[in-house]
């Protein structure tokens, strides 16, 4: 399991953030999403790997300094 | 221990009124020159007309000052303003101040926001606004003491030089055993000897038992106030509480401050976390999306990047509390403890090194192509400590080196000083000469304009080329986003009133990232309502971060997320609380237009304001080098291709360049006219009489500077 937004969402191996993203079936356009502390931007989401028990944060906007 | 000698040069006793409604109803005004310390009143009209905050500074401004006159004249005015929310402590972001003054740099109108407890002490002392003029040879304390109701102008020996000791030294003369009930603005040594002087404003934190420093660094205000012979302004006040401000309805108040507190604390820690890295968790989203300035804003992205992001400052920041103003629940003032600088006076001393934050991280950093965390904190803590903005050294410093690189200068220039990309040791040395003033780091304290001009009159190298890689706008050197890739973002920058600094409008994600803006109406109207919406937080005594750095949950299910329409709401009922008021959110747009358009007028009064200022290098939309454009060839080719339809076929890199340039600068025009047109300006950038009688701002004056100009 990896939990999203506080909600359990179902792990399994190879689980990147792209597939994340379409699997959770929310249209809005994500920029960069947390995993634990390390941050992903858009450009890494299709090869950024979703480690299992890990706490994903979807980041809804980014407003500069 | 510092020996002080403290001699009184002029004293005001005043009776302190009580603050109504979020104001004191006047402004407190000090002449160096003949020692003249007096009190303005605060009229109904000019609340009315100029809200506060940077609004009464600006209307100050214009008074003081003449098409005349300079930066350094006697007569330029510092003015530094709350607001009518400023000091309000459960709604977080309460505690700002604005400065205003002609800047050194840009020869115009120049505005910087800083936290610290100083806009709201001078305010709970009885000023809406502070103003000062003249200028005096002797080293000059102000001293604002709300608590015995006095003004003095003090002449202080025996102050040391540094900034962060300037401020200690009197908040324990001042405070007397009370360090919390004081606030200093001080600059340092620096700020004489280079035109891109900062002002550190202190807040004190209780559980480092020690001053902190805030920044206003922007456009050299720090300049003006060394120039006018001041050390330092101190404003002394005693316990704050929430009636002091005299709220209009204060169970209004509170309930709507409980609501975006409470979200901030749910929220932030899942979203950017600013209460925990600041704004470092920028470093390495930017450099994913290719706008993170490296070696002279050539590039957005370096390899290296990771190693000054957010996950190595993290574990370096001191934990604890690091609100700037009372009651903030969003706190992202973190700092680093026990830090030895390896060079300078400090070296191999434990020192508290405010930051660094984005800004400096990219800008001492990344744009020199150093990636090393260490000596970006210890570049962060000189620049403070002597008194000069880290975003004009960091721009400053990476042109010098870009112009050592292209060999338009060497170290004939330089003082035998290697100036290349990720030389540590020079960026170092560059800012100590800084603050002695001294040898090239002299030269490098100009900013970016003046130096173009130095290296072309004085050392025969190509203005042209300068022209094109100088970073700076109106004067004032670019803030550290890479705005190549996004039209809206290059008017984000060119088209701010004070300069290049992204407080106006940052769109580079609406903008390139999302593609929400794309066509030239779109951009324009985004660059009509952000700078208004962002203007407010100034007038107010406001922090934006607490706007758009943490959003609802649901804020994304919104029609336009980026304007985050739930906090907007949330503003307004602040607003209205305070003042008892019963505005819309499209009022306070309203709010923000005229004083937002009195700025560009008022750049006008000062012979600035007009098309031909809205000017940016070409850097700053588009490559200028075959090397630049080959980095991106695919980015570029493909735009040439499927966006302008040219036939690329057979065409070497450089008639691309060419080809690519001219394209990009039309746009640039095109973007000046929609923009122009949407804030009700002519061809010509400047406020149409339609505009500024709609807007209320139709006073005498302003119509003799547009007739002056030929607007009649």
């Amino acid at each position: 399991m990896v939990l999203v937004e506080g909600r359990e969402f179902c792990w399994r191996e190879g689980l990147t953030v792209a597939d994340l993203l379409e699997e959770l079936g929310d249209p809005y356009p994500y920029a960069v999403v947390r995993i634990n502390d390390t941050v992903i931007s858009g450009p890494d989401f299709a090869t950024a790997a979703v480690p299992r028990g890990s706490e994903v944060f979807l980041i809804p906007l980014i407003a500069g300094g | 221990m510092t020996d002080l000698k403290v001699k009184e040069i002029a004293r005001l006793a005043y009776a302190r009124p009580a603050i109504k409604r979020g104001y004191a109803n006047q402004t407190l005004y000090v002449n160096l020159s003949d020692s003249k310390i007096s009190i303005k009143p605060v009229s109904e009209k000019m609340k009315e007309t100029f809200v506060g905050g940077k609004g009464f500074d600006l209307w100050l401004l214009w008074n003081a000052v003449n098409k005349d006159t300079k930066w350094n004249s006697p007569e330029n005015a510092l003015c530094i303003a709350c607001g009518p929310l400023g000091g309000t402590t459960i709604y977080p972001g309460s505690g700002k101040s604005i400065v205003t003054s002609i800047s050194p740099t840009t020869g115009s109108v120049m505005d910087s926001n800083v936290g610290g407890f100083f806009g709201p002490y001078l305010k709970f002392s009885g000023f809406d606004a502070f103003e000062v003029q003249g200028k005096t040879g002797a080293p000059t304390v102000i001293f604002i003491d709300g608590i015995n109701q006095q003004v003095q102008i003090l002449e202080v020996t025996g102050l040391p030089q540094g900034a962060h000791e300037v401020t200690e030294v009197l908040t324990n003369h001042f405070g007397q055993g009370k360090p919390r009930n004081i606030s200093v603005v001080s600059t340092g040594p620096g700020a004489k000897h280079s035109l891109i002087g900062l002002l550190n404003f202190s807040w004190y934190d209780p559980k480092r038992s020690r001053p902190r420093l805030k920044q206003a660094g922007r456009g050299g205000l720090g300049t003006v106030f060394a120039d006018k012979g001041l050390k330092a302004i101190v404003a002394r006040w005693e316990s704050v509480t929430l009636a002091l401000n005299d709220p209009a309805d204060e169970e209004a108040l509170k309930k709507v401050a409980k609501l975006h507190s409470q979200e901030i604390l749910e929220q932030d820690p899942k979203q950017n976390q600013m209460s925990m890295v600041g704004t470092a968790h920028l470093v390495t989203i930017m450099n994913d999306y290719d706008l993170l300035p490296t070696h002279n804003f050539r590039y957005g992205q370096h390899p290296q990047a990771p190693e000054v992001g957010m996950e190595v400052y993290r574990p370096l920041f001191d934990k604890g509390f690091d609100g700037c103003w009372m009651g903030c629940s969003l706190a992202c003032s973190h700092g680093v403890k026990d830090f030895a600088p390896t060079t300078g006076p400090h070296a191999g001393r434990k020192v508290f090194v405010d930051g660094p934050e984005y800004e400096t991280i990219a800008g001492c950093g990344s744009n020199h192509g150093i990636f090393d965390p260490l000596h970006i904190i210890e570049m962060n803590f000189y620049c403070d400590n002597y008194g000069v903005d880290s975003i004009s050294v960091g721009t400053s410093i990476a042109f010098a080196m870009e112009c050592f690189e292209m060999g338009l200068i060497n170290k004939t220039h330089t003082g035998g000083m290697d100036l290349s990309f990720g030389n540590k040791a020079s960026a170092l040395e560059i800012l100590h000469q800084m603050a002695r003033g001294e040898g090239f780091g002299k030269v490098v304290g100009q900013g970016v304009r003046k130096m173009k001009e130095i290296f072309s009159k004085e050392y025969g190298a190509d203005r042209a080329v300068m022209e094109d890689i100088g970073m700076e706008a109106k004067g004032l050197e670019f803030s550290e986003y890479m705005p190549k890739e996004s039209l809206a973002q290059q008017g984000g920058y060119g088209l701010a009133l004070k300069g290049p600094q992204h407080d106006e409008a940052w769109l580079i994600f609406l903008d390139m990232v999302h593609n929400f803006l794309p066509t030239f109406e779109q951009k324009a109207e985004a660059l009509h309502w952000f700078p208004l919406w962002r203007t407010w937080f100034g007038l107010c005594g406001l922090c934006k971060l607490p706007w758009n750095d943490v959003v609802p949950a649901d804020n994304k299910q919104t029609k336009e997320p980026a304007k985050v329409i739930q906090h907007v709401d949330w503003y307004t009922q602040y607003f209205n609380a305070v003042t008892g008021k019963s505005l819309t959110p499209v009022d306070l747009i309203f709010m923000s237009e005229k004083v937002y358009n009195f700025q560009r007028l008022l750049c006008l009064k000062l012979g600035f304001g007009r098309r031909e200022h809205d000017a940016i290098p070409y850097r700053a939309m588009g490559p200028v080098t075959v090397e630049e454009y080959e980095s991106r060839a695919d980015r570029y080719d493909k735009q040439l291709k499927e966006v302008h339809a040219v036939d690329i076929g057979g065409m070497g890199t450089a008639e691309k360049v060419k080809t690519l340039r001219k394209l990009r600068e039309q746009k640039y025009e095109q973007l000046k006219d929609a923009v122009y047109e949407r804030r009700g300006w002519s061809k010509d950038g400047i406020p149409t009489l339609d505009t500024v009688r709609r807007l209320g701002i139709d006073l005498p004056e302003v119509l003799d500077v547009l007739k002056a100009h030929g607007v009649a």
